[in-house]
């Protein structure tokens, strides 16, 4: 199928290349904070679960934080010579941040042509062409920086046995997120080099160098975790079962107790309950036989669903599209086992359960025929920061479940065989953070939105992540981030006035104020630890105009809200003390005064730096006048020969028709399906009808005598309604 | 041991320029608006639409001093200027027959209220003459305003009681006070060029008074047009500014006239213009954003005001502003003095009210703003104000609607969507619905009389950008509207308010809220005539609305679907004789209506293809 250079685990490549001629150079300028780090300056201490660590890793997994926590409590019970309840330390090697980040051999051992080879770090040397990574703001200047700074952790080892688990695909994700949690910075960069070498092994079709597909791989990985659980489990199970009961620590006894629960689901195989748990839904499949009218269903459990795109749509509809109904005729007639025989048939899907981590995989690579090869689709596919499934079956639980975009996988390039992939993932309480490689950079929330597939750059959404949240979450938390967009909305105002300097060009002033301020230990072969935590508290830079979240010195100019209230508790507080103590009465009123006096004084400075402005802009005046009649002169010009600014967009054939139309993950087939029986479906129904009891046993208010009436007659018949809803 | 292939790079310059090749990327030249007639058509019920025309309007390239750094980077994060697609208003000096519709308005008194005699009875006047089309976003079909439409709706002036509000009258209506600046001279930094018609004073003479002007802002262009005029691809006027994109614009009913025009364009920097298109004058509000700098998503003149017009900001406030007043730096704490002003209490929860920054009442009107109404947080979308002119709908990216009493300040009702953003809205002409469409491709039909939802519309398969009702094809029961989304579609419904009473279209409040809002619903508050009866219950009751299970809710298919446009569409309205829809990169289509439309044609009604 489809490969395309899965440069998942960041890093590695360069790694392997570069240690070699690790600390040579020396003369690099002390790196820069980026972003990140600015955003982290005030971060409080660094948490134990490993939710604030930023590494250069693009792992939407990670930030997934239930399949986080599961994994670092699995196995629940290491072997028992283990003492109960300290982790195994993950054996890592810290690797002293590469000072030369130039030399970028590929798998065959030849230059990458696009890399600039000579490694004179530092200044580029007038006239030379600038190298990408040292021009600033170049993702690969980005990138360098990352890995002149550090802390890189690589996983060359495992501590397979300290896990009582074979060494697997398992055991090596575990490590990795093991490796960050323990890890006492907040950012670096980490190489999952062993883990990429474990998967290979397992997995055949990855053990060349060509681009591999994000998608599958993330079901390669997660499938991999489920088996290795799942043995892992049995055993377990097995190995405590032959010993007393009594040994049961309470650990196992929850693990047992989950394995346990998994099994009265009756949905899957004992013991992974917790991979289950979160990513996997139900699907039922009805497939209705045209000729004896004979409804047969099947559920099948999934991953992740895989939705065909259309031009301009949104992920709602390629869900419902994925829900229609389909025909199967000609080559692709059903098998009835009542009438026997292929016959002509309808079939749609629904979804019975819905998972906690919704993953959709917008099938963006198509197999064109006319080229025999696949064809990456440039379609503009929108999608929400929140989704409802409208594709449910009637009998699913919690039908009207809210999910929450929380991680979009992106991939970059032109056709279906080579590219690159970023994420952009959504973390529990530092905003939006791009990955990309080593970098890893704060963008803001409208950031999302650039990857519906129709701005210039070939950069798509790819996977989306959307998992399950409340109503309540979501509301709290948009107005949690008001203020933070209001701060990013008046900024984009400022640019569009141009009060500032594009984002390409802030590197250097940043520079000069804070390359005096950084230690000069960073450039020694082995740097301390803690760069994020010891950052000397930097004052801002006057270019910071990267979205960061407000830091007492930025407070944004808009919001007008805040000073009201500060003026309030001040008159509050003055009240109290009226009553306490004269003298500190006396104080405070001063303290009042002067503040006062300060705002005026602010105020006034305001208006006159608006004056200011005015003039300054009146003086521009002129200068931009005479260049715009210059302008309009070549223009008129130009008019005459040009004309339809504005093509359509005319991308790969829209409308198309995809060359299968469904597929319910690489579970398919291998995982196990099932029939449901007759009676699960008469149960469903009478749970429809249920439902459908409740609105007309509802009580109507008691006054208000039109408006009743009207109610009395909303209320029922939407049972006959509902069938036709999805047709 | 393997060794993973380097890291591609990213697309390179000559990647871009194929692109700009290809024409994914705006070219940089300026071209002319073209007219071409395409043939399409579509078939309802009622009869065949067909295509009429296609007016391209041309999208401006980026200022020369502004062109954009082209960075091949598709991460790069800088952030972008706000734009929208193209929005038009129609306009027509001459009042023309009302849609049939509209005599409803005063037979059914949309929402009861009891209306207060107040002393400008001039405004009055003001206000029958005002036209309460404006359903739809970016719209105002003016040729059902006039004195001879007898929309005896009479709520009071928005700012009445507050003497310091009320404009100096004029003797004679036709010298009214123009904007300070000559655009044409103007050589302000901000309007970068503006190109007047050679034959312009020829083209004013020439055309019939019952000819429909067309006022259109694409990106960075705004263009004054003739659409009665036998070349309606030449512009009247055309502006050109610097860097800021207009993002809305709205004309003064009241005050248009064959000598003057008051048009208000609000832009992505926050600025505001006051243009008066007869004498090429303007006046800059908000200038350098300092009273409000996030861009403004929406504009609108008040009902019935001359000066007075209402912006949402996308940092989730609304100002009002008067356009002959100076702005002033708003400094919240000053309200604090003011014993009439109502102050903001610290831990407001943002949902339940709305916090009132300055009040219309204040006694400090010497300068803008006149008022600040702060909503939330979230980014404003769009606001549609009720044709009997007493409320607003306000909805934001957070996927809330709000149906505010704007007259006195207060919040009715907060309406939640299934999810996503909310992206649109507008009443319907009897003021009974309102309309709302959204991120999650639904368009929902509340019915804020009693805070029902009474449907999902499901027909548009993504987002939906603008909805409007055709007034024509609306009576007491049946209403008619359409929709266009980003998925090019042109949606058409049909909705009867019987459909409640045979049940098929059904809704209901949730028991335990229905029990909690008897005391707020809309209706109810205007009844109690007092207003400190509310106040006292207002601390314990929610008007906050929570989200309907999809089980609840009918939901209702389109009469028709059908792809209107090679673009996303953006903005939708219906005239007399067609529906307009204009599209992002600025096609301008009209669709005539069936040519008779009494006779019905047997077919079926179109069914909606895929769904």
């Amino acid at each position: 199928m489809a490969s395309f250079l899965n440069k998942w685990k960041p890093g590695s490549a360069s790694l392997n290349a570069s240690a070699k001629d690790g600390s040579k150079k020396k003369e690099e300028p002390p790196p820069e904070m980026t972003p990140l780090e600015k955003m982290l300056q005030n971060a409080g201490a660094i948490r134990p679960d490993g939710s604030d660590k930023f590494f250069g890793m693009e792992n939407a997994l990670f930030y997934t934080t239930a399949f986080r926590e599961q994994v670092l409590n699995f196995p629940p019970l290491s072997p028992p010579d283990t003492p109960n309840g300290s982790r195994p330390r993950v054996n890592v090697q810290i690797r002293a941040p590469n000072t030369n980040g130039n030399a970028q051999v590929d798998a065959n051992g030849k230059k990458n042509p696009n890399e600039k080879k000579p490694p004179t770090a530092g200044i580029p040397q007038p006239g030379q062409p600038v190298k990408p990574e040292d021009k600033p703001d170049t993702p690969e200047y980005k990138k360098k920086q990352a890995m002149l700074k550090g802390p890189i952790l690589e996983l060359a080892q495992e501590s397979t046995t300290a896990y009582g688990m074979e060494e697997c695909t398992f055991t090596g994700l575990r490590d990795i997120f093991m490796a960050l949690v323990e890890s006492n910075t907040r950012t670096g960069v980490l190489s999952p080099q062993r883990f990429l070498e474990i998967f290979k092994r397992d997995n055949e079709m990855f053990r060349n160098s060509m681009h591999q597909d994000a998608h599958e791989f993330y079901g390669l990985v997660l499938n991999d975790v489920i088996a290795n659980v799942e043995s892992t489990a049995q055993r377990l199970l097995k190995f405590e079962a032959e010993r007393s009961v009594d040994g049961m620590t309470d650990s196992l006894r929850t693990a047992l107790s989950a394995v346990a629960k998994t099994r009265a689901n009756g949905t899957n195989s004992p013991g992974t309950g917790w991979v289950h748990d979160i990513f996997e839904g139900l699907l039922t499949s009805e497939t209705r036989c045209l000729t004896c009218e004979t409804a047969s269903q099947r559920d099948e459990t999934f991953l992740d669903l895989s939705i065909d795109l259309e031009e301009h749509t949104s992920v709602t509809s390629c869900l419902q599209k994925f829900s229609a109904e389909e025909m199967l005729c000609e080559r692709n007639k059903f098998h009835c086992d009542h009438c026997g025989g292929l016959q002509e048939a309808e079939k749609r899907m629904k979804v019975k359960r819905l998972p906690k981590v919704l993953a959709l995989h917008l099938k963006r690579f198509k197999y064109t025929e006319d080229y025999s090869r696949l064809q990456k689709l440039f379609h503009r596919v929108v999608y929400p920061y929140q989704l409802r499934m409208f594709n449910t079956t009637p009998d699913a639980e919690d039908p009207d479940r809210l999910y929450e975009l929380y991680a979009v996988v992106i991939h970059i390039g032109g056709n279906a065989y080579h590219g690159h992939y970023v994420s952009v993932i959504k973390t529990e309480d530092r905003g939006w953070l791009l990955f990309d490689d080593e970098m890893v950079e704060p963008v803001d929330k409208h950031y999302v939105r650039n990857f519906f597939g129709d701005k210039p750059g070939m950069a798509c959404a790819y996977v989306l992540f959307y998992q399950e949240t409340t109503f309540e979450k979501v509301r709290a938390e948009q107005e949690a981030e008001g203020l933070e967009e209001v701060r990013i909305v008046s900024e984009k105002a400022d640019v569009a006035q141009g009060n500032e300097h594009a984002n390409g060009n802030t590197n250097g002033l940043s520079r000069q104020v804070t390359a005096p301020n950084r230690p000069a230990d960073s450039q020694d072969a082995l740097p301390s630890l803690d760069h994020a935590a010891t950052v000397p508290n930097l004052t801002r830079s006057p270019s910071n105009r990267i979205p960061v979240p407000p830091t007492p010195v930025d407070v944004p100019p808009v919001p007008s809200l805040l000073r009201s209230n500060t003026v309030k508790s001040l008159k509050e507080t003055k009240r109290e003390a009226k009553a306490q103590e004269k003298a500190q009465e006396k104080a405070r009123k001063q303290a009042e005064k002067e503040e006062w006096k300060n705002k005026r004084k602010q105020r006034e400075e305001s208006i006159s730096l608006i004056r200011e402005a005015r003039k300054t802009e009146e003086a521009e005046l002129k200068k931009a006048l005479e260049e715009s009649k210059k302008m309009a002169a070549e223009d008129k010009e130009k008019q005459n020969e040009e004309h339809d600014s504005v093509p359509a967009l005319n991308r790969a054939n829209r409308g198309s028709k995809s060359m299968s139309r469904k597929s319910f993950g690489f579970l398919r087939g291998k995982r196990d399906s099932m029939e449901t029986s007759d009676s699960s479906w008469n149960g469903s129904q009478n749970g429809e009808s249920a439902s459908h009891a409740s609105p007309t046993t509802q009580t109507k208010p008691p006054e208000k005598s039109e408006p009743f009436r009207l109610r009395k007659s909303f209320s029922f018949g939407i049972g006959r309604k509902k069938s036709t809803k999805f047709p | 041991m393997f060794v993973l292939p380097p890291p591609p790079r990213y697309p390179t310059q000559a990647a871009y320029n194929a692109a700009v090749a290809a024409g994914h990327v705006a070219p940089m030249i300026e071209t002319n608006n073209i007219l071409s007639t395409p043939e399409d058509q579509f078939l309802v019920g009622e009869g065949t639409y067909v295509l009429k025309e296609d007016l391209l309007l041309a999208t401006p390239p980026p200022h020369p001093s502004e062109a954009p750094v082209i960075n091949p980077n598709p991460l790069a994060t800088n952030p972008q200027p706000a734009t929208v697609g193209t929005k038009v208003s129609l306009l027509s000096l001459e009042s023309r027959r009302p849609p049939p519709a509209f005599y409803r308005l005063a037979a059914t008194a949309a929402l009861p209220g009891s209306i207060a005699e107040h002393p400008n009875e001039w405004r009055l006047s003001n206000d029958a003459k005002l036209s309460s089309d404006g359903e739809g976003r970016g719209t105002s079909v003016s040729d059902v305003g006039g004195p001879n439409s007898a929309t005896a709706v009479s709520a009071p002036a928005f700012g009445d009681g507050n003497a310091l509000l009320a404009p100096e009258r004029f003797k004679d209506p036709n010298k009214r006070r123009k904007p300070k600046n000559n655009m044409t001279k103007s050589n302000s930094s901000f309007i970068s060029r503006v190109i007047i018609n050679e034959a312009f004073s020829k083209k004013m003479a020439d055309r019939s008074n019952d000819g429909v002007f067309a006022f259109a802002n694409i990106n960075r262009a705004f263009q004054w047009l003739d659409f009665s005029s036998p070349t309606k691809a030449d512009y009247l006027t055309k502006i050109l500014f610097t860097k800021a994109h207009c993002l809305s614009h709205d004309v003064n009913l009241i005050t248009k006239s064959l000598s003057h025009l008051d048009i208000i364009m609000g832009f992505s920097t926050g600025e505001i213009i006051w243009w008066e298109a007869m004498s090429q004058r303007y006046t800059r509000l908000n200038k350098n954003g300092v009273i409000n700098k996030t861009p403004v998503s929406q504009i609108r003149w008040i009902p019935g005001a001359e000066n007075l017009f209402l912006a949402a900001h996308m940092d989730g406030s609304l100002v009002v502003y008067d356009k002959e007043k100076e702005d002033a730096i708003f400094n919240p704490e000053e309200e604090e003095t003011q014993p009439n002003g109502e102050s903001t209490p610290p831990n407001i929860k943002p949902s339940d009210k709305i916090s009132i920054l300055k009040s219309v009442h204040s006694k400090n009107q010497k300068t803008n703003p006149v008022a600040i109404w702060k909503l939330s947080n979230q980014r404003i979308n769009a606001f549609n104000f009720s044709p009997d002119n007493r409320h607003l709908a306000v909805v934001s990216e957070d996927g809330t609607m709000r149906i505010i009493d704007y007259l006195k300040e207060e919040l009715l009702g907060l309406y939640n969507a299934y999810y996503g953003g909310f992206t649109c809205v507008c009443w319907s002409p009897d003021g009974k619905y309102v309309l709302t469409g959204g991120q999650d491709d639904l368009i929902s039909i509340w019915y804020p009389q009693e805070t029902t939802l009474i449907a999902r519309c499901q027909g548009h398969q993504s987002w939906v950008t603008s909805v409007a009702f055709d007034p024509w094809r609306c009576d007491e029961k049946n209403y008619r509207f359409g929709s266009v989304g980003e998925d090019c579609r042109l949606c058409l419904w049909d909705f009867n308010s019987s459909h409640r009473q045979r049940g098929s279209v059904s809704s209901r409040v949730p028991t335990l809220h229905r029990a909690e809002t008897q005391g707020t619903s809309p209706g109810r508050i205007r009844s109690g005539s007092t207003i400190s009866v509310i106040d006292g219950d207002e601390e314990k009751i929610s008007i906050n609305y929570p989200v309907e299970p999809r089980s609840n809710v009918a939901i209702l298919p389109p009469v028709l679907t059908k792809i209107a446009d090679k673009d996303p569409l953006s903005w939708i309205t219906f005239t007399e004789q067609s529906i307009m829809t204009s599209c992002k990169t600025g096609h301008i289509r009209t669709w005539s209506r069936p040519s008779d439309s009494l006779t019905q044609t047997n077919s079926e009604t179109n069914t909606p293809d895929v769904m």
